[in-house]
């Protein structure tokens, strides 16, 4: 067609690529976790290396996948050669979580999880390790650095687990992440009383936050040594380290999500865009090809030719060179054109 | 396809199309966004009341209340009627593009639209030996009915285009600017392709998404109006630009299978034949005005008893 349908555009003046980092916050209340839908919403499955979560029962197609939980013991744990249901399992859960999210040494051995995150100057590993994976759909690009925070409950008796809670937290997360993790930006989990003092002490290190990654890893000595008196994790009175021994680990994300009492975070999407410029002169565009516009060969908004022209925008196309239309924009309402106006219509696209 | 909330500030809904995406996806650096252009799909200009008795501010009070549609992300169905820029803001009269009935090898068919025969058996043969064909009655050919598969016969499709006004004498000479010498025609290119009017089939510039073919045609097919007199054979009354002419061949798949017949048609009787039929359109628009028009074309095929 003829370029009198186009206006072209200045690539150095009239186009402007732009990032803007957008916010969610995900709050997920224990009750889905554990209570709301029964074990309907929780999937496990015969290998019994983790167990999904969702936010529906999962027979449904309106259920998302919202979570994973799963438990790792590293063969350097003092509770390993203890472990008599699936140890294989559990040591390989650990090796795997590890060497995607803390990686390798000098020698290509998988690193363990560092409690401090400063795996040169060794100090204490967390070694018995619960894992929840956040979905993509939660999570998105990332989840957003200071955000995190789960309440567990802390009490003793397994029936009435959330008189004591206990919140975690990645408090330093916005200005005290650590980077050299092989997937990202990670964060100190820290423990502290919310509700009653079970807590052996305020500030506890109690896990990683692993952001881009969306992996929550929380040491099982959380529910146990950290606090004043372990709590118990299944109807048996059992504690974390005999969960984690004795039964499988499907078991032990049974035991975690029973005192899940609260989970929320906001996410990251990280938003790139290209802002175009449509400047329209007061000459331009004043005459439509809308089959409308005239009566015969008349134009209908005109009564004499000295009449000036009018059209209405409601529509902006965005061409490529070959006039191929590559995307398009559209006013909430018509705007009025005439050869006394001129405007700058500001047309963004998201990737 | 929602309407946009337009109680507060004007705001703007942007998706990229599917072709765009398609192009996005290629990575070949064909996404390159270089020009724009203005659209007004939604308004009804006659709406417009240069009468209206509280004043000029609200001659126009009707279309600026327009509720606009959502941006959807059909590249074919957007955009469709352009806004344009002319040099000129005096131009009282712009051309059009209308189909010329005139004479009976251009009128469409009694039934509405111009019928595409889309075989040798629909078509028939001047000896009228074939039961099952709808392109002639008693030995002359039916007005409106295009042979899909040889081409020949003496219909076709012809359009005018001009300042359509009897306010201006035909003998005026039609700006340059006004005057098409290039027209794109679409298509659906599962149904059928274009010829010229001696059944030479030209070639598509592409094929969209929607299996819609683009066709840009000048000189073969677009010649100059010459008659400047209000004779019968025009149907343009003021100054005239260029006249298409063009016929419309069968595809493949309509000449040899009734599958898209099954599909997206039905069945009828024309001309006393039981036939299988898809209606369609083919858009016809000028390349310098932007000035469309739809013609309605049906596809049929007898129905072999």
């Amino acid at each position: 067609m003829a370029e009198s349908f186009y206006k072209s555009l200045d690539i150095g003046k009239d186009v402007v690529a732009t990032r803007t980092l957008l916010h969610e916050a995900i709050p997920l209340t224990g009750t889905i976790v554990s209570g709301t839908y029964g074990t309907d919403n929780i999937k496990n499955y015969a290998h019994g290396m983790f167990q999904s979560v969702y936010d529906y029962p999962y027979l449904s197609s309106s259920a998302n996948h919202i979570f994973d939980i799963t438990a790792g013991v590293s063969a350097d744990s003092a509770i390993y050669s203890s472990v008599s249901n699936q140890q294989s399992k559990k040591l390989n859960i650990y090796n795997q979580m590890a060497q995607v999210l803390v990686g390798y040494d000098h020698t290509g051995s998988i690193q363990r999880f560092d409690e401090d995150g400063d795996v040169l100057a060794g100090g204490s590993k967390l070694d018995d390790v619960i894992f929840l994976n956040f979905a993509r759909l939660l999570t998105k690009d990332e989840i957003k650095k200071g955000t995190f925070a789960l309440t567990l409950g802390a009490t003793q008796a397994y029936a009435t687990p959330f008189t004591d809670r206990i919140l975690i937290q990645d408090t330093s997360g916005s200005d005290g992440y650590l980077v050299n993790s092989p997937v990202g930006e990670y964060g100190i989990l820290y423990a502290t009383n919310a509700a009653g003092t079970r807590l052996n002490g305020n500030d506890q290190k109690c896990g990683l936050i692993f952001y881009q990654a969306g992996v929550c890893a929380l040491t099982s000595s959380i529910f146990q040594s950290q606090l004043s008196s372990s709590a118990y994790m299944n109807s048996s009175n059992e504690d974390m380290e005999a969960v984690l021994t004795g039964s499988n680990i499907e078991a032990a994300s049974d035991a975690l999500r029973h005192r899940i009492y609260n989970l929320q975070f906001n996410n990251t999407v990280e938003l790139n865009s290209s802002v175009y410029f449509c400047r329209v002169n007061h000459n331009e565009f004043n005459y439509s090809t809308n089959p409308t516009y005239l009566s015969g060969s008349k134009i209908r908004v005109k009564t004499q030719s000295s009449d000036l022209p009018v059209s209405y925008i409601t529509t902006v196309g965005l061409y490529n060179d070959n006039n191929e239309l590559l995307a398009t924009a559209k006013l909430s309402e018509p705007l009025k054109k005439s050869s006394d106006t001129e405007f700058t219509i500001r047309v963004r696209l998201d990737y | 396809m929602g309407f946009l909330d337009n109680s507060g500030d004007i705001i703007l809904d942007a998706v990229l199309t599917d072709h765009g995406r398609k192009l996005l996806a290629k990575g070949d650096g064909s996404f390159q966004i270089t020009k724009f252009a203005l659209a007004d799909d939604e308004i009804n200009y006659t709406l417009y009341n240069n009468s209206h008795s509280s004043g000029s501010a609200y001659y126009d009070i009707e279309i600026l209340q327009t509720p606009v549609l959502e941006a959807f992300t059909d590249n074919a169905g957007s955009v469709k009627s352009k806004l344009i820029s002319y040099s000129s803001m005096n131009l009282l009269y712009l051309p059009v593009v209308k189909i010329n009935q005139q004479a009976t090898t251009t009128k469409m068919h009694s039934s509405g639209s111009f019928i595409i025969a889309v075989d040798a058996e629909t078509e028939g043969t001047t000896n009228n030996s074939n039961n099952n064909a709808v392109g002639y009655n008693n030995q002359d050919p039916v007005a409106g009915v295009i042979f899909g598969e040889s081409l020949t016969g003496d219909n076709f499709i012809r359009l005018d285009q001009g300042i359509d006004s009897s306010e201006i004498s035909p003998k005026q000479t039609l700006d340059p600017d006004l005057n098409e010498v290039a027209y794109i025609i679409q298509i659906d290119n599962r149904l059928g392709k274009i010829s010229s009017k001696d059944g030479d089939l030209v070639p598509e510039d592409y094929i969209d998404d929607d299996n819609i073919a683009y066709y840009t045609v000048d000189v073969g097919l677009v010649t100059q109006i010459t008659d400047d007199s209000n004779a019968q054979t025009q149907t343009v009354a003021g100054p005239r630009g260029s006249r298409l002419e063009f016929k419309i061949a069968s595809s493949i798949d309509l000449n040899t299978s009734t599958y898209l017949f099954t599909q997206l048609g039905g069945t009828s009787t024309l001309e006393g034949q039981s036939v299988r039929h898809i209606d369609s359109i083919v858009r016809v628009t000028g390349m310098k005005t932007g000035y469309s028009v739809d013609i309605p074309v049906r596809f049929v095929k007898s129905i072999i008893s």
